[in-house]
């Protein structure tokens, strides 16, 4: 920090003396205000501005809905509501997905350990000949991670 | 004692100081002019990362790794923020991100982005976070590492949510649990003026869902703001200008304000039952909340488990966090008292000195 506070007065500092004097008040009135933001009176005043101010904006904000919805009816548009439950229905609908995403890459999972033990076993039964194909490594920190999906990029 | 020098009253030092206090304004009004002029920007959260989930609004982000594969942790790192802000505090600049101290101990690092809420998030509350989001970001986190085992840090609102999580799913893969200043303990309506303003009957938070929606950022910010009005609406700004022409302080400053104003809504459903629920009828240390018609008891969370507490916390008062420590069931428990304020406490000057070798240290014994 360029400049520090610093109780002891520099009589060369221009401005030091200001400064002092602003810090200290602002402090003490920091003090004062933090204690009276955390009375009774005061979160009941700020209750009473926030029910105020809501009960003023009712009556406007219904009669603006009312309006649109009307509005938006003739002109054959979907309303707010319809809007909002076709963004929930989605929202469902990915999840559904995730959750099918997750399942297949278990079944595929489980699908390459059967193959891996299958392969093993037969390679176990049958005679030596020549070279044999290498083994697929099927732990999970080797194999290919599940793709990212649904088009993600990177930052 | 002051000691006065003897070259006080010097009229050559005198006008050096005042040509130099000159200067300082001078290179402080460019600066300020700049500000003014919304001239210089500063990012935020630019540890490189990758989108490797998403959900709704919701992201998972998986950081780059700064260790090979077999010098890191075998257990990864889960962080969750709260709903009401971006989680980018986790990594702010560089040089102060908590994301680049645990990428460089050799953790490999996901992050939760809640997303911003539209009105079709309106009915979202803490049953839908903890149930259905939690679980479907720690599986993709989970197939993405290839680890079961994982440890979850939540910080404030966050915290709330990966207790509860940790408590309602205690089999799911969590190895260690960190909670970072979480609020949990709502029994003293003393403590802290949230408390207050909340629990008085004459805020209406149903009237206030009923016609927003979701609850807008900026009241959110109002409020956290008033918590300490003059700090906050004066005398940071005097704290600025004093240091205009210091371009460390000027970034930090930027850095923290472009974070506190990128303002997220609270979901409805959520914000009710936050003040309904959690507030004024603390059902989580009473035992009697329930989410999606199940008992949350404390005593399942069996996994290790941090607490992190500030001890100048003035959005989260010490006594809401320090309760849960008789509650939970697991015997690796620990509570740390640190110094610094609800966000400076990791985001301070002293976070990386203080607070993070702390959590690294007990984080790393619980990593093998």
């Amino acid at each position: 920090m360029t400049n520090t506070r610093n109780d002891a007065l520099d009589p060369t500092d221009p401005v030091g003396a200001w400064r002092t004097m602003r810090d200290a008040n602002l402090d003490a009135w920091a003090k004062g205000m933090a204690t009276m933001v955390n009375t009774e009176s005061f979160s009941k005043a700020l209750g009473i501005q926030l029910d105020t101010m809501l009960a003023a904006s009712a009556p406007m904000q219904k009669m603006v809905s009312q309006y649109m919805e009307s509005y938006l009816a003739q002109a054959s548009m979907p309303s707010r509501a319809e809007v909002i439950s076709l963004a929930q229905r989605m929202t469902n609908i990915e999840m559904r997905l995730d959750d099918m995403d997750a399942r297949l890459d278990d079944i595929l999972f489980a699908v390459r350990a059967l193959a891996t033990v299958q392969e093993s076993t037969s390679v176990v039964d049958a005679p030596p000949a020549g070279d044999a194909a290498p083994e697929p490594d099927a732990t999970p920190e080797s194999e290919e991670k599940s793709a990212p999906r649904r088009g993600r990029g990177s930052r | 004692m002051t000691t006065v020098p003897n070259s006080a009253l010097d009229p050559e030092v005198l006008t050096k100081r005042f040509f130099e206090e000159f200067d300082r304004l001078t290179k402080s009004s460019d600066t300020f002019s700049k500000l003014a002029a919304n001239r210089l920007d500063i990012q935020i959260g630019l540890t490189p990362k990758t989108v490797i989930w998403s959900l709704n609004k919701a992201k998972l982000y998986h950081f780059t790794p700064a260790v090979p594969p077999e010098q890191r942790h075998p257990v990864p790192i889960l962080l969750i923020f709260a709903l009401i802000n971006r989680p980018d505090i986790f990594d702010l600049r560089p040089g102060n991100s908590f994301v680049e101290y645990l990428l460089s101990q050799g953790y490999d690092v996901y992050m939760l982005d809640w997303g911003r809420p539209g009105l079709e998030d309106a009915h979202y509350n803490f049953d839908d976070y903890v149930l259905e989001y939690m679980p479907r970001v720690v599986r993709a986190a989970q197939r993405h590492s290839g680890k079961r085992d994982f440890s979850l840090i939540g910080w404030c609102i966050g915290a709330m949510i990966t207790t509860l999580y940790a408590t309602m799913r205690p089999d799911d893969g969590i190895r260690n649990l960190v909670l970072l200043t979480a609020p949990l303990d709502f029994a003293d309506k003393n403590a802290g003026p949230f408390n207050r303003w909340l629990t008085t009957e004459f805020y209406n938070v149903d009237e206030l869902i009923r016609q927003h929606g979701n609850v807008p950022g900026s009241m959110i910010d109002y409020g956290s703001k008033m918590l300490k009005p003059v700090e906050n609406f004066i005398s940071s700004y005097f704290k600025l200008w004093d240091n205009l022409d210091n371009p460390a302080v000027v970034e930090s400053y930027m850095a923290m304000n472009k974070w506190v104003t990128d303002l997220v809504d609270f979901p409805g459903g959520a914000f009710r039952q936050w003040v309904v629920e959690f507030y004024r009828e603390n059902r989580l240390m009473e035992g009697t909340l329930k989410l999606r018609g199940e008992k949350v008891d404390l005593r399942n969370l069996r996994c290790n488990f941090l607490n992190v507490i500030a001890d100048k916390d003035h959005i989260v008062p010490t006594c809401q966090s320090v309760t849960v420590m008789d509650k939970v069931g697991t015997r690796d428990k620990l509570l740390l008292h640190m110094r610094g304020g609800h966000i400076g406490m990791m985001v301070g000057s002293g976070a990386n000195k203080r607070v993070w070798p702390q959590i690294d240290g007990w984080l790393k014994k619980r990593s093998v």
